[in-house]
């Protein structure tokens, strides 16, 4: 029998995207808690600033400011989020994060991009419990990505 | 030159008395300062890009059951040059949160926003016009063309002698002048800007051309996830008011059309305003489903929502072309 060269199995991409809420939060812990120590995954944590509209900032330097705190921020809360997956098995060099700006696009859309660019097969948000009046005037991020994801999976965490 | 800009007083009142009746001409005027629009008085003349102005009333605005406020930065004026009437809009930033329903979220009030638009929107028919200079502070001051006109609820409310025969009779060229404004909309969507404040009275029919404009593009909105979902929900509320000829509320039918009012579910009301009806067809039903269909999605019930004004220009497209072949058959019959 020949010897054959084992062709590594490629890790399972997840991408995490995340903001500030509970929900946010949730879904890192099932994830966590779902996928920690099975060997196999990797995970690229995202957090998307919406995009800061310029009529609300007077000046540059303000909007700049307001940008920097923001990406401060939620590099600061990325680190917490790695330290959690870390810690529940995924080993150290699978979980990246990444924190960016948002264009004027849609959040899902945005997300959906660079899902697109990790070449991730799933992707993980928490779900929001927003008011009807709410989802209707500003829409769902959950939703939107549930309608329009393409080739992919969409985990929706409660 | 300074703030009289080369005018003595005398040249001023000249000027003034070609445009105003004798009565209204001041014995004496002052050039003011731009900077401190508080400073500005009526009688007053500005003088903006060499070009000066004879300051009138400051402009007012009824809000949320606030009738006629003053607006202290928005001033009428007479351009002294051609006679022109103007708006004179100064510097007034503000940061507030809105409130609809439940539901609180920043806004601002932007002058840098005003004056971005009105470059995008410059010689388009379905907006107001104007232009952008700076005062002594270097801050933007807006130089509005005034129309002179009814504002759409008010000229909606003087057509037809009853719902029925302002719905057969003049609701269709409403409802064409209306998806002419939801084109001027998508217009801004399409660049990427808001109205930020969509409005039945931020619609004036002007006098001169017949041709219904949008006004006031100062206000901006944080937008969610759906970037024009708020200025989709005022293209709704307008189209509920004028299909309806005034907002048709749950108080007024218990009192004129208690059989009406008892057909309803709670269903039919507004997702965000409960108190009006939007399944108007209940109500009016000779109202073609596809109208009532766009009205629909407006609802509390409704399981989807307009993301986009294509999306609604499209519905309407159709509303429009059912409620003309229902006008056919009505004709028809001889009614």
């Amino acid at each position: 029998m020949e010897n054959q060269a084992e062709s590594p199995v490629k890790d399972k991409h997840l991408l995490i995207a995340v903001d500030e809420s509970d929900s946010s939060r949730r879904a890192v812990l099932y994830v966590a808690d779902f996928l920690g120590g099975f060997p196999g995954f990797r995970v690229s944590l995202l957090s998307i600033i919406p995009e800061p509209e310029q009529d609300f900032y007077e000046t540059e330097a303000e909007l700049k400011a307001w940008v920097e705190e923001k990406i401060g921020k939620a590099n600061k809360m990325l680190e917490h989020y790695r330290t959690i997956l870390i810690q529940s098995g995924f080993p150290e060099e699978k979980v990246r994060f990444r924190a960016c700006v948002g264009e004027p696009k849609s959040l899902s859309d945005a997300i959906l991009e660079i899902r697109c660019d990790l070449t991730c097969c799933t992707v993980v948000v928490g779900r929001q419990h927003k008011t009807r009046t709410e989802e209707f005037l500003f829409g769902s991020t959950s939703n939107r990505l549930v309608h329009e994801a393409k080739n992919c999976a969409i985990w929706v965490v409660e | 030159m300074g703030e009289s800009g080369g005018y003595s007083e005398k040249d001023l009142i000249r000027m003034i008395r070609k445009w105003v009746p004798r009565e209204r001409v001041p014995k004496r005027v002052k050039v003011k300062d731009t900077s401190d629009f508080f400073r500005v008085d009526y009688d007053d003349v500005v003088v903006l890009d060499s070009v000066p102005y004879f300051v009138r009333n400051n402009e007012r605005e009824g809000r949320f059951g606030i009738d006629d406020e003053q607006k202290f930065w928005v001033k009428r004026a007479r351009n002294l040059l051609t006679g022109d009437v103007k708006i004179l809009k100064w510097v007034f930033r503000e940061r507030f949160e809105a409130r609809i329903g439940d539901l609180v979220f920043d806004c601002v009030r932007s002058p840098q926003k005003e004056a971005r638009i009105l470059e995008l929107v410059s010689g388009k028919p379905a907006f107001m016009q104007g232009k952008t200079v700076l005062d002594t502070a270097g801050n933007q001051l807006r130089i509005l063309d005034y129309i002179r006109g009814k504002t759409l609820g008010q000229a909606a409310l003087e057509l037809g002698s009853g719902h029925e025969d302002y719905f057969h009779n003049h609701f269709p060229e409403l409802l064409r002048e209306f998806i002419v404004l939801v084109e001027a909309i998508r217009f801004l969507h399409d660049h990427h800007e808001k109205h930020g404040d969509i409005r039945r009275d931020h619609i004036i029919k002007d006098d001169t051309t017949g041709h219904y404009r949008w006004i006031d593009f100062d206000f901006n909105y944080r937008h969610g996830e759906s970037r024009f979902g708020y200025d989709l929900f005022g293209l709704g509320n307008v189209l509920l008011f004028l299909t309806g000829r005034g907002d048709v509320t749950t108080y007024r039918l218990l009192r004129e059309d208690p059989e009406a009012f008892d057909r309803l579910s709670e269903d039919d009301v507004n997702i965000v305003f409960q108190n009006r009806v939007n399944n108007l067809k209940k109500i009016y039903p000779y109202i073609p489903e596809k109208l009532n269909r766009v009205l629909m999605h407006f609802a509390i019930s409704a399981p989807l929502y307009y993301e986009e004004t294509r999306e609604l220009l499209d519905d309407l497209g159709e509303a429009r072309e059912e409620l003309k072949a229902g006008s056919w058959e009505v004709k028809k019959l001889g009614r």
